[in-house]
This record gives structure tokens, sequence and C-alpha cells, in this order.
């Protein structure tokens, strides 16, 4: 266990290193810079600014500065865009928002979609079958940007409930809607993956086993069933947790949270390098634990797998 | 004697139906038996026959989409119409059941004490130490190695054989009056086989437990069983006890059902035509030469931080010859690598090491243009039918994909054509060109391959386990058909399979293979005749006989222990124990000529082994 811990961080390196590269040179290749606008500024003032930020120097030694700067003292330098701010400040800020709601919204997806699933499964065919299919087609087809404005409509504009938006320090008022309207359509992926795996599971000849065991269905289900059912679930956890946490520009825009989602997409259009780079590594580191926690619950689960 | 014990089962007029989506199909039409006390009840029949379905539906395991009607009495209760819970009082504790594939049936993340303790807590209440104990003990009585550790391991730790005794060991925990045993031994080698048979007669007459034995195989019921009962279509066509049915069989179908099985000590016994005698006589020489070859696969073994490589040596240096027009039987048990020898041959898995020569001309994957014109010549026909063609093309555009490659020369209506005498010719309708896969049963989809192996009239055709999964009545059809096509075209056969009666009825030499290295080598009535190497004695001797007064009185030859792993470095030199005690770790046992085209393998006297 320990050993592939090591291992894992000890891959990170390299593939962090290649993201850093890939992105550096993918942004650079887009045409336009940070300072570029309609109204063109003065060659002179251009080159000022752009000696001041390090952009006369040439792209491995941009990289080489960034990424020991990155190392050393954990800076990710400053805004391109946000004057007077650092990455580093502004990654904070939004992550606190984005933690938050995405914790939430993964804690809602896995406790409703799990359940529903694997009830769906034990009773096959059956009205509470049907009742979850149905929910969770509806969950997935509706997509958030169309799941929010009713939110808004139903709790804020008709039942008054809810503030529409806002952030205010993470108080609960502030938190539900975009955590419903983010966590819908996990949840429904949730509840179908666990739904089709457990029924594979009930099917499967070591379930006949338990049967004839004389078992009782209950104990079946706990002690033999559950664990292998829930392997293609776990797998898909990983990437469903990074994508939660790291955010939803469409939850920021439309309530207004001011979390990561809507930093990236902004620090992208506005070829905010240094911000753009700083949450893609974010965003890549966290794919890595995620996926390696995903991988250690695995082998739990499954004591085929030995992580090594 | 017998007839003053009481019944435990008893089955009367069982009807079980299924409800599919092409309406109702009944798998059992009728069905009424009785198994007494300490009696071993045989239940034969071919695929289909509702003979799983039977006691499936005692066991209450019946699918959801099934019904039955009548009545199955154990021990005095109606088990129908008993509420789940009520006949979660009765299975698992007065009546169990061990199934085919023990490579499934067990849960795989329980260890074999969890699975096996909450059978003892559930039923009796017995747990913790005293459960340990009870657990040890039948371990120990179905003769596993190592009991204690085997109690801590996860059923991927352990072989199919071992995976199948703890299966027998748990329903056997709380010495139930009836053990249910639905193809124990299908999934098994034959040396296997003959162990956990010979367990279950024990168990049979140590604890009076009554046995239903469903199978197939002729063979096992000879060696078990004292009555039988043949089924077909979902009805009993005969019963009786072993000897009547076996010596004076009354029913069409039981006499075609012992007619089909091939026999090992009577060879040109199942078909109706005998193996034409080999004859060089004509014939050019040279035309497969195999020179030591060898293919060993790189498995990962984690070692600390990092993995190791380490060589799993499938085939270590096997050395023949093919004549043209002659059949090669390749057998040995699982592992051996009979299948990854024939795919290096036809340099499908290119050969670590060594050389094939085809017509003088070496075999060279290396060189994929000059190969793929080779293969033309050279075709193979693999064991699952059904999963080897493609479910999307219909079975003609199967049939006819090598003559798209090989012949663009030809119009589709002449593949059309060709293709349509091609299917009639190895027994298919020609109404059946537009048929997928999945709408034809197992014999004829095994027809389609080999009808797709034939279509370029190769020389060399592999048949790997080619007809190990088809019914015995199927088997000989297709066996015929192979001998048939052999002497219509000439061609030379590679016979791959685990049962050592069919590969006597088809090839004219027969080679024996243990662990990647040839044992032994001979032609087919010498080896069952005259085997020389003990593997080859053991495993002729543990290949059961459909005759129940040959079978009973045979002697078999068993060394101790499991089959053993092909990564374990001493197993190869299993039958040469002289040589590890000489600590020659590396020896390769030599093959010697005993006799004109007799090779043995350097060996360890017999005596010696079965006293080690």
């Amino acid at each position: 266990m320990f050993s592939f811990i090591v291992k894992r961080a000890l891959s990170a390196v390299p593939t962090l290193l290649f993201l850093i590269i890939f992105s550096f040179v993918l942004m650079r290749l887009a045409p336009g810079g940070p300072f570029t606008s309609e109204k063109p500024l003065p060659p002179q003032v251009l080159a000022n600014i752009e000696a001041k930020y390090g952009l006369d120097q040439p792209w491995l030694v941009q990289i080489w500065n960034y990424v020991s700067g990155i190392v050393t003292q954990f800076d990710f330098g400053p805004s391109f865009r946000y004057k007077d701010q650092t990455v580093n400040s502004i990654l904070s800020q939004g992550f606190s928002v984005t933690l938050v709601y995405g914790f939430w919204s993964f804690v809602v997806a896995v406790g409703v979609g799990m359940p529903l699933g694997i009830i769906a499964a034990i009773k096959h065919n059956s009205w509470l079958d049907y009742l979850a299919v149905g929910i969770s087609i509806g969950a997935q087809v509706l997509p958030n940007f169309v799941m929010a404005p009713l939110l808004v409509i139903l709790f804020t504009l008709v039942l008054g409930w809810l503030p529409g938006g806002g952030w205010n320090g993470g108080q609960w008022q502030y938190i539900i809607m975009p955590v419903i309207a983010l966590s819908t359509s996990y949840m429904a992926s949730i509840s179908r993956i666990a739904r089709s795996s457990m029924l594979e599971v009930l099917h499967s000849n070591f379930i006949r086993t338990a049967k004839a065991k004389g078992l009782p269905m209950s104990s079946i289900i706990m002690k033999h069933a559950i664990k292998p059912a829930l392997l293609p679930v776990v797998s898909y956890l990983g990437p469903a947790f990074v994508g939660m946490i790291t955010g939803s520009v469409i939850i920021d825009v439309y309530f207004s949270t001011g979390g990561m989602g809507q930093y990236f997409v902004d620090a992208a259009t506005n070829r905010d390098y240094s911000l753009l780079m700083g949450a893609t590594i974010i965003f890549g580191s966290l794919t890595i634990l995620f996926n390696m926690l995903a991988d250690i619950v695995y082998a739990w689960l499954d004591p085929k797998i030995r992580l090594a | 004697m017998s007839n003053d014990k009481k019944n435990v089962l008893e089955v009367n007029n069982l009807k079980v139906t299924f409800d599919t989506p092409d309406g109702q199909v009944e798998a059992v039409k009728g069905v009424t038996l009785n198994i007494k006390q300490g009696e071993c009840l045989g239940i034969v029949g071919e695929s289909g026959s509702g003979k799983s379905q039977t006691f499936m539906t005692t066991m209450g395991l019946l699918a959801n989409n099934g019904r039955a009607e009548g009545d199955i009495i154990f021990n005095g209760t109606s088990l129908l119409g008993l509420s789940t819970s009520e006949l979660n009082t009765v299975r698992g504790r007065n009546m169990s059941m061990i199934f085919q594939d023990p490579l499934t049936s067990l849960t795989p993340h329980l260890t074999v004490f969890e699975q096996m303790s909450e059978v003892l807590q559930l039923h009796t209440g017995v747990r913790g130490r005293e459960a340990e104990a009870k657990c040890l003990d039948w371990l120990d009585r179905v003769r596993i190695s190592e009991a204690e550790r085997r109690l801590r391991q996860y059923p991927h730790e352990l072989s199919g054989g071992m995976r199948q005794r703890v299966m027998i060991a748990m329903s056997m925990l709380c010495s139930p009056d009836l053990l249910i045993a639905d193809e124990p031994t299908t999934a098994l080698d034959v040396t296997v086989q003959a162990e956990i048979l010979d367990l279950m007669d024990e168990l049979k007459r140590e604890n009076n437990t009554a046995i239903a034995l469903i199978t197939h195989d002729m063979g096992v019921v000879a060696r078990m069983c004292d009555r039988i009962q043949v089924m077909r279509h979902g009805v009993y066509v005969e019963e009786g006890t072993a000897e009547e049915v076996f010596h004076n069989p009354q029913h069409d179908y039981t006499k075609m059902l012992l007619d089909a099985m091939p026999r090992i000590d009577q060879p040109d016994k199942a078909t109706n035509r005998k193996l034409k005698e080999y004859d060089l006589k004509g014939r050019d020489e040279n035309f497969l030469k195999v020179d030591d070859v060898k293919v060993h696969f790189n498995i990962k073994v984690p070692t600390g931080l990092w993995y190791k490589n380490v060589p799993l040596k499938a085939v270590d240096g096997v050395s023949f010859d093919l004549k043209p027009g002659e059949t090669l039987g390749i057998v040995g048990e699982s592992g051996c690598g009979k299948s990854t020898l024939a795919r290096a041959v036809l340099q499908l898995i290119p050969p670590t090491e060594g050389n094939v020569t085809w017509l003088g001309k070496p075999l060279d994957a290396s060189n994929k243009a000059d190969l793929k014109a080779k293969r033309e010549d050279l075709q193979i026909v693999f064991q699952d039918p059904l999963a080897s063609l493609d479910p999307r093309m219909t079975i003609a555009d199967s049939i006819m994909e090598p003559l798209q490659t090989f012949r663009s020369d030809m119009s589709r209506t002449e593949m059309k054509a060709k293709v349509a005498s091609m299917m009639e010719r190895v027994g298919l309708d020609r109404n059946m060109i537009n048929r997928y896969p999945h709408e034809l049963s197992g014999g004829q989809n095994q027809r389609v391959g080999i009808a797709r192996a034939m279509i370029m009239e190769p020389k060399l055709v592999v048949c790997d386990e080619a007809v190990s999964a088809l019914d015995v009545s199927i088997q000989a059809q297709i066996i015929e058909l192979l001998m048939d096509l052999q002497e219509e075209f000439g061609l030379s056969l590679l016979f791959i399979s685990h049962d050592l009666s069919v590969v006597r009825e088809v090839s004219h030499r027969i080679m024996v293979l243990y662990l990647g290295r040839i044992v032994e080598l001979a032609d087919r009535n010498e080896i069952y005749l005259n085997p020389q190497h003990p593997y080859t004695q053991q495993l002729i001797s543990a290949v059961p006989i459909p005759d129940p007064s040959v079978e009973r009185t045979r002697e078999r030859i068993r060394f101790p222990g499991e089959l053993p792993s092909p990564m374990d470095p001493t197993a190869k030199l299993r039958f040469l124990k002289s040589k590890l005690k000489a600590n020659q770790l590396d020896y390769v046992p030599e093959l010697r000529e005993l006799k004109p085209g007799h090779f043995v393998a350097e060996h360890d006297p017999i005596e010696e082994l079965l006293a080690s």
C-alpha cells in the first residue's frame, strides 16, 4: 500500500510537468495575449509591460521560472488581468466556494444515487425499479443550465424560500440550489451504474451459491453482493468528485457564487496565462489524487487487486 | 438391500415452465424420481434436457420467470409452495448443492473461512473457535493441503480443483441428507476430476449422504452411480440400475448416448467410421517441422517499489514433425501449453525461440506478406464456436472472408456458389446462408467454423478443443466430418484436446504435454496400450470409462499433490525428483526414443514417485 502511494506520487511528477508544458505551449500558440485589446497599446508600453511579467524571455526560461516558483515557494505568480491580485489569492478564494458546494453535491449524488440504484436492482421490474429508472432518466436529461433557472423560478420567485444567487460566506440558504443543480446529473449516472452492476452481481454464480446455503436475502445483499456491485461505481466516483469540486461555470454564472468555474473560463478568454496555468495544475493534481483514492478503495473492495 | 432405506427426496410429476418473450417454454415435462439414503442417483442428459432445472427447482433456485408444478417432497416435507424463509431452514442444512463452475461459484471478496462459517452460524449457531475447528476438520476431510492457511485465503488464490473441494466441504458442514452435484467435475482436469469423484464417493459411504449427480458424462456416471435416469427434452426416457442401463439399454436415446461416447479402452467406437491407418506412400515428407519452439510470457511480479519480469515458460522447447495427411493429437491438462504451442506453430503468437519450417521454408512472423500468403494453407478451428464468429456477420459472410482475402480473382457470385457448396459439405442447410451465429446451435456454429477453415482447402488445420464444448452426439458427428474432410482433401490436423478418449479416436500419433514440454510421443495405440511416462499413465488411468463393471474395478495411479502451477520452478521436475534433490533445478529431461517412433522423457521410476 505504502509503496503504491509512493509510486503514484512519483509518477504524478512527470504527468504534471507534461501538463504544464503542454498547456503552456498551447496557450502561447493561441492568437492574442493578456495585453491585447481592441485599442492596441503603443509598442513601447507593451514591451515594458511584457518585460515586467517576464514575457519577453524565451519560453524555456519562462517555464523554468514558473515551475521553480511553484516548487520552491508554492507561488503561482501574479494574475495578468486582475490587478494587484496573485493567482494564489484568486485560487484560494475561488476554491473556498467551489469546494463547499462541490463537496455537498458529491454527498447528495452518492447518498441518493447509490441507494436508488441498488434498491432498483433488488426490486428489479417492480414499480420501485421503474420509479428509480424514471427519476434517473429525468435527472439525466435535465442539463444544469435548464435545472438552474427552473429551481430559481420555483424556490425564489414562486415560493420565495431561497435567495436567487450570491454566496454570502456560504450560508446554507445560498448552497442548496447550486448543490441540487450540480448534483442531479451525477446522481443519475451513479444510480444507473449502481443498478446495472448490482443486477449483474445478483445474477452471478456466487449469489446462487449464497442462496443455496439458505442465507436470507438481506445478508446475501449486505455480505455478498454490495462490495462487488460497488466496483464500477467507485471507478466512476474518482473523476466525478473532481468534476464536482472543481466547479461548473454554469453554476457560478447562474448563481453568482464566485467559484472556480467562473475564474477558469474568464482566465481562458482573457489569456490570463498565470491564472489559467494555476487552475490547470490544481485540476490536474486533484484528478491524479482522486483517481488514486478511487484505486485504493477499489483494492479494498476487491481482494484480487493488490496495490503495489 | 436399499429397499428398506427411506426416501430422502421424492419428486412427483414435476413440470417447470419458463415465460420467455417467445412464449412459454416447458423445460421439465413431468419428472418423477426418488433418492434413498446413501444412494447416488445419476441424472444424465445432453444440454437442454432439463436435468439441472429439476434440481434448481428443488433448491428453490428457479429463475424469476420460471414456474413449477407437481410435488417435491424432501424428508416428508413438501418443498414447492414453501416461502423463501421456510425453505432457508432446509437448504444449506439438510440439502445442499455444488455447482459446475467452481471458479465463479464462491464469493470473490470473502475468505474461505468467512464463507464456510456463515453456513455454520446460520444453521447451527456455531461460531468462533468451534466453527473454525469444524471448518478445518472438513477441509482436511476433502484433502486440501495446508488447510489452516487456506481458511484465510480468498478464492482467487486457490486452483479450480481446490475451490471445488471448498464447495464440497462447505456443503457438507451441516451433514446434509442430500447433496446435489450439478456437473461438479465438468470444468476440471481429468486427474482432478478423478480425485473429486473419489472424494464424493467416500462421503457418500461414510456419512450415508444421498447424492444426486447431474452430468452429461457417461464415464462419470459409470464410476459413481447406483441408479441412473436418462433425460431428454424434459422427460425421462429410461431408468434403472447402473448395470441395467449400461449393459442392457432399452431406449434408443440411451443407446445413442452410449455409442457416441468415445471410450479410451475401445478406439474407433464413437463414430461410424474408423480412422484410416496412416500411409506415407506417395507423400512429400517435407511438410511441417517444429524445432525446439519456446514461448515465454513475461509475468510482472511486484518486488518492493517496482516490478520484476519473470518469464512464464508456456512452451519450453518442443520439437516434432507432422506429415501430410496425418493427424497429431496433442493432450495435456490446463496450463500445459497445448493451445499456446498450436498458436506458435501458426505464428499467431510468435515463438520466443525456435523455428517452424513449412514445406521446406521457414514460417516467420516478421515477414508479414510472406506469412499472409502462407496462411491460405494454415487454418484453425477454435473451441467456443459462438464466441469465435463475428456476431454481426451472417455465417455465409464469415465463411466467405478467406475467399475475399486470398481469391480476389473470384466474382461474388462464384464465391457465393463456393460458400453454398462448402456449407452443404459440412452439413449445413443451404437456406441458412443469411443466418447469424446466435440463431444457430453450438454444433451448427462449429460446422460454420470448420467450413470457414476449409474453404481454402488448406493443407493444415489446427483444431483447438474444437469439439470440447459440444454434446457427445454432436461431438461424434463433428469428428466424423473432420475425418471425411481429411480423406477428401488429404489435409493434416493438429488435434488439441484435454479429452484423451476423443484424441485416441481421431489421431494417428499422440503427444502428451506437461508444463510446456513433451513427456511422451507415440502412435495412438502404442501410447494407450504401452504408456511409459508416469504422467501419461496417470492421465490415462484418470479417464473414466463408460462401463460400470470396468470402471469400478480399475486401478488408478495417483501422485500426491495438486496439479502444480507453471510458475513453480520445481514443478517441471515433478517426475524427475532425483534431479531436484541433486539441486539441478534447470535440468531439462531428455526425450529418448524407446523404440522407433515412441519417445519418452526421462523420469524417475514410477514406484519411487508414488512412494514420495
